[in-house]
């Protein structure tokens, strides 16, 4: 099972592998095709995940203003989307899209591509932006890199392969679940009061919203395990 | 492994996939998020389902429908990135050196094989206050979330935990000790999640005091679970 498992993942890695990562040029990275560098347009041409990533190890290793341009141009306005989705006014998510992504400059050298894909790691940064954001405060509240990573010792060639395997699996989960069971795992990302408004989208009584979403939770772990 | 419990496998009771959507999606109050943040440390098994559903956000994150940015957005953000000091290539696995707020009062004396989980030590933890016969609390406040509400109990062996009302999240996670109620025994790494569906009556086990870490969703902390019993004792 694992074996069957590593062949796969280390297919998809390879890739990654032949990237140099540090000390060495960028040769692969992929530029989305004809776009001026200063346009902060919202781009149709979506790079690749594994590109993603490769844009913030190369922004880590020689701080390239070229991939931090790409990657900008990927995510500043899918962050502010994400902050407008949840509630905030248009200046306060343009401001913390800016944030997160001088964040993502900072922090480079802190991703790591085996335990987040670069969406994954970018949300919990703007995740993060928003607490702080909505407590007023300036102290980071609990920032991942605060948390222990994994246990000391664990091998971490396993992680590599969970994580991908995760990464993979999540979008197709997604797209597996029923239209209700989708759309309260949007409100819940996204919602402000998401039982409230997971009752009032869907037309259903607040009292059996916990019931829907544990149910929609269910599915959603259970296909993210490979269950379902 | 773990900074406060020997043996992770042994993990019977956890937090459910509702309250860690909310952690992960950053919808959980800064002190139930302490208690989560103190379990994920000592249990595998809730950060993987954490990290599963931080890959959701991740791909939510890649399918959202691009807005428009100001037009000089990109540029501003570029002029104060060259405002930075220019920062030293780091190795991958090489991690900066992190500040973390100096407690300004010394954490309440744990017993000795109590490792104080990493979360907790960027809090400042009161001392212990007397609550009432075997019966010992100290105030948890959150950084960047005063006032936010979590506790630490230290409660002495086969007394009860302290009543408290139902109506919101409950999360009570075991640092040592143990105690039970109508859904088994909790030890070290343990958690109980409660809320207004859950009717319990937890006791601590005979063997020896337990302390735990306890929040409420709400900010009706001292009210809610110390009720009438603590409230003329303890004045915040
Ligand atoms: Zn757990």
């Amino acid at each position: 099972m694992i074996r069957t498992r590593a062949r796969r993942v280390s297919g998809s890695m390879n890739a990654a592998e032949t990237f140099p990562l540090r000390g060495r040029p960028a040769l692969c990275l992929v530029a989305p095709a004809g776009k001026a560098v200063t346009s902060v347009a919202p781009d149709e041409t979506v790079p690749s995940a594994p590109a993603l990533a490769r844009f913030i190890l190369v922004i880590a290793a020689q701080q390239d203003r070229q991939a931090f341009t790409w990657l900008y141009r990927h995510y500043a306005p899918r962050l502010k989307s994400f902050f407008l989705r949840s509630g905030l006014a248009p200046n306060v998510a343009e401001e913390l899209a800016q944030e997160t992504m001088l964040q993502v400059w900072r922090k480079a050298a802190l991703f790591d591509p085996q335990k987040a894909g670069a969406g994954t790691w970018i949300f919990t940064i703007a995740r993060n932006l928003r607490i702080d954001f909505l407590r007023r405060e300036k102290i980071p509240s609990v920032p991942d890199d605060d948390l222990p990573d994994e246990p000391d010792g664990a091998p971490n060639s396993e992680a590599v392969l969970l994580t991908a395997e995760r990464e993979a699996r999540v979008r197709g989960a997604l797209q597996s679940l029923s239209t209700e069971q989708a759309a309260i795992v949007h409100l819940s990302f996204f919602g402000e009061k998401p039982h409230v408004e997971i009752a009032r989208e869907l037309g259903i009584p607040l009292g059996t919203v916990k019931s829907r979403v544990r149910l929609a939770l269910a599915r959603l772990r259970a296909l993210l395990d490979g269950e379902a | 492994m773990s900074p406060h419990r020997m043996r992770p496998d042994a993990i019977s009771h956890h937090i459910t996939d509702a309250t860690l959507l909310r952690y992960a999606t950053g919808r959980l109050p800064a002190g139930p998020a302490l208690v989560v943040s103190v379990h994920l440390e000592g249990c595998p098994a809730c950060r993987a389902k954490v990290a599963a559903f931080e890959a959701v956000g991740g791909a939510l994150l890649d399918e959202a429908p691009p807005e428009l940015m100001a037009p000089d957005a990109l540029a501003r953000l570029l002029a104060r990135i060259d405002g930075d000091a220019p920062a030293e290539p780091q190795p991958l696995r090489k991690r900066p050196a992190r500040k973390r707020p100096v407690n300004k009062r010394p954490l309440p004396d744990f017993p000795g094989d109590l490792r104080v989980p990493s979360a907790l030590r960027a809090c400042e933890v009161g001392p212990w206050r007397w609550m009432g016969p075997g019966m010992r609390m100290s105030r948890v406040d959150i950084p960047g979330a005063p006032g936010s509400g979590a506790i630490l109990l230290r409660i002495g062996p086969g007394r009860s935990l302290p009543e408290h009302g139902h109506g919101a999240l409950e999360l009570t996670q075991v640092l040592s000790g143990s105690f039970s109620d109508e859904m088994g025994r909790y030890q070290p790494g343990d958690v109980s999640e409660t809320d207004e569906d859950v009717d319990h009556t937890p006791v601590v086990d005979g063997d020896g005091e337990c302390i735990c870490l306890v929040a409420l969703e709400g900010g009706m902390l001292f009210r809610g679970l110390m009720g009438r019993l603590i409230q003329p004792f303890v004045r915040f």
